[in-house]
């Protein structure tokens, strides 16, 4: 799972290394329309529903958090 | 009759003296302290400035940004706002037009300001707020103002991709706040609620609509326009009563969830602009805030932000095209074809606009200005300038204006203006890229980027990063063998954009 929500990240934003970046909404390198897209593709993807409850920084500032978020939305 | 916005701001400072202004999560200023910290800034800058040139401002979204735009104001000059976080190019690009010969920086920008500063001189801001007041030099100003003298140069994107500076008078913004606030029904009971970047068009309304009826401001930050949850909770304990918000801002809001848990209580006049508002979104936004006014406004910069408004009556329908309605005071509105001729009733044309409400044109730039800003081709009994908006436009059978899209290729992308051309030509001075073509998908509001060469897609999005600003960088870029091509050598777009569908990811 980890490969594809580095796969759909990168395709949303190519300049950016996410492998390791931490940070990605709290820091600021993901902008809101990013985040709609990124949501978007994860709910097609993994067949989640993402609400408005799982919409804090925790759940997206790493991979591994999104990883986890997905994890408990299945 | 006022002749300067210090005149509505100094009523205001009598009338309600210790009423917050302008407050954020942090902070908070009274209408006395932000008219003593402008007083400071402004006697400030009098002192060593030497001419009538504009005052560039790099600072943050934040409230004292807005002593350092008036304080600029008190000292007889226009300000230039400048947004530090874009690249050094456009920054670069930006200061190359305004020259400007003093540059006012807040503590957190002034590194980056002096970085890139071309023999300006350059203040700090917060330093600025001790300086004794000089009310005797601040009043000569402000008595051989006159009315048209220019308040601000507003940066947007230029096809050559040098971006043009829209000089805005005191008289348009006088207009266009007077004709807004009376639409929308706001007076000093009111809070609105700030979403836009200070250095933007939009956030005009947000700072002069206090310092015309005394009501107050809250600056809402970036972060809570991702979570719908906390952004309502922060509206409610803010008492947020009106706002005028980009259009995806709120489509943006609506795909997070909004409404799904949390419900806003005090909110009941809203404004959207920017771009075309799905009915989808409104229709939501309609339905959880069933007493509040909605409206719909168009309007390019160069007519101070707008030119038609159009009140929604009704809940509407999933399907339907909302009108831009009919001008606001002040404007006026005309439909010309391409030999300059007024359409026929019903028929499609280039909206143009008269009135005050008019830019002085574009900063330093008399070419740009000459092209857009013409003498209005249906009369010749006197001087009356038009601004040619290069939007398409139709009167429906009510009356009222439709927006039919544009003439060339600029787009709107979450609220911003976008040339695409723009986009290409940043793209073209990137080694290993040959040729590219930009593309915008408006379903999906997503920038789309096709090119050939031998640069990698990251290296691509990269170096466009370090150019353009971040909003205006596609984010699906695909690097192709050929630009598919109709007979006569242009691009074929048809196939570009089928290419980018088939291409989800």
């Amino acid at each position: 799972m980890k490969e594809t929500v580095i796969e759909i990240l990168a395709s949303i934003r190519p300049d950016v290394d996410f492998e390791s970046a931490e940070g990605l909404v709290s820091g600021g390198i993901l902008e809101s329309f990013d985040l709609v897209s990124l949501i978007s593709e994860l709910s097609d993807e993994f067949s989640v529903t993402i609400s408005a409850k799982e919409l804090v920084p925790e759940n997206f500032d790493s991979v591994d958090a999104i990883v986890k978020m997905i994890e408990s939305l299945r | 009759m006022k002749r300067n916005i210090l005149e509505w701001f100094q009523k205001t400072v009598s009338d309600y003296p210790g009423k917050v202004a302008f407050s954020d999560t942090e902070n908070r200023i009274t209408f006395k302290e932000l008219s003593l910290n402008a007083k400071a800034v402004g006697s400030a800058i009098a002192e060593i400035s030497k001419d009538d040139t504009p005052v560039a401002v790099f600072s943050g979204r934040k409230i004292e940004t807005v002593s350092a735009f008036l304080g600029v104001v008190y000292s007889g000059h226009a300000y230039a706002p400048v947004d530090a976080t874009l690249p050094d190019l456009r920054i670069k690009s930006i200061l190359e037009t305004l020259c400007p010969k003093i540059v006012i920086a807040d503590k957190d920008n002034i590194e980056r300001a002096r970085e890139l500063g071309v023999n300006s001189e350059i203040v700090e801001l917060e330093s600025l707020f001790s300086h004794p007041i000089d009310e005797a030099r601040l009043d000569d100003i402000l008595e051989k103002s006159v009315i048209t003298d220019p308040l601000y140069i507003i940066f947007t994107s230029g096809s050559t991709g040098k971006p043009k500076g829209v000089i805005t008078s005191h008289h348009s913004l006088m207009c266009y706040i007077d004709a807004y606030t009376s639409v929308m029904g706001i007076d000093e009971n009111d809070r609105l609620g700030n979403q836009s970047p200070l250095d933007y068009i939009a956030a005009v309304r947000d700072i002069y609509i206090p310092l015309k009826t005394g009501c107050s401001t809250f600056i809402i930050p970036k972060e809570y326009f991702m979570e719908p949850d906390r952004l309502f909770t922060l509206m409610n304990g803010e008492k947020i009563t009106a706002v005028g918000w980009s259009v995806s801002a709120f489509t943006v809001l609506t795909s997070l969830g909004a409404f799904q848990s949390k419900k806003l209580e005090t909110l009941n006049k809203i404004c959207f602009s920017g771009s075309v508002m799905p009915s989808k979104v409104l229709k939501l936004w309609q339905e959880n805030l069933p007493e509040a006014k909605f409206v719909n406004q168009y309007g390019p910069t160069e007519a101070t932000a707008s030119c038609t408004y159009y009140e929604i009556d009704r809940t509407v329908s999933e399907d339907e095209v909302l009108p831009i309605g009919k001008p606001y005071k002040n404007y006026r509105i005309v439909l010309l074809d391409e030999n300059l001729k007024e359409v026929r009733k019903g028929e499609l044309g280039e909206i143009c606009v008269s009135g005050p409400i008019l830019a002085l044109g574009y900063y330093n730039d008399p070419e740009r200005t000459a092209k857009s800003f013409i003498q209005n081709p249906c009369q010749n009994g006197f001087f009356e300038r038009m601004y040619k908006t290069g939007d398409i436009g139709r009167i429906n059978e009510d009356g009222l204006l439709e927006f039919h899209g544009r003439l060339d290729r600029q787009i709107k992308h979450m609220g911003h203006r976008v040339e695409l051309d723009e986009i290409e030509y940043a793209a073209s001075l990137i080694e290993g890229v040959k040729e590219s073509c930009c593309i915008y998908n408006s379903e999906k509001e997503v920038l789309c980027l096709l090119y050939t060469g031998t640069a990698k897609v990251p290296e691509v999005a990269g170096a466009l990063r370090k150019s353009i600003p971040g909003f205006m960088v596609p984010r699906k870029l695909v690097c192709t063998e050929s630009i598919p091509r109709l007979p006569n050598g242009k691009t074929d777009m048809n196939k570009v954009k089928e290419f980018f569908l088939r291409n989800k990811r």
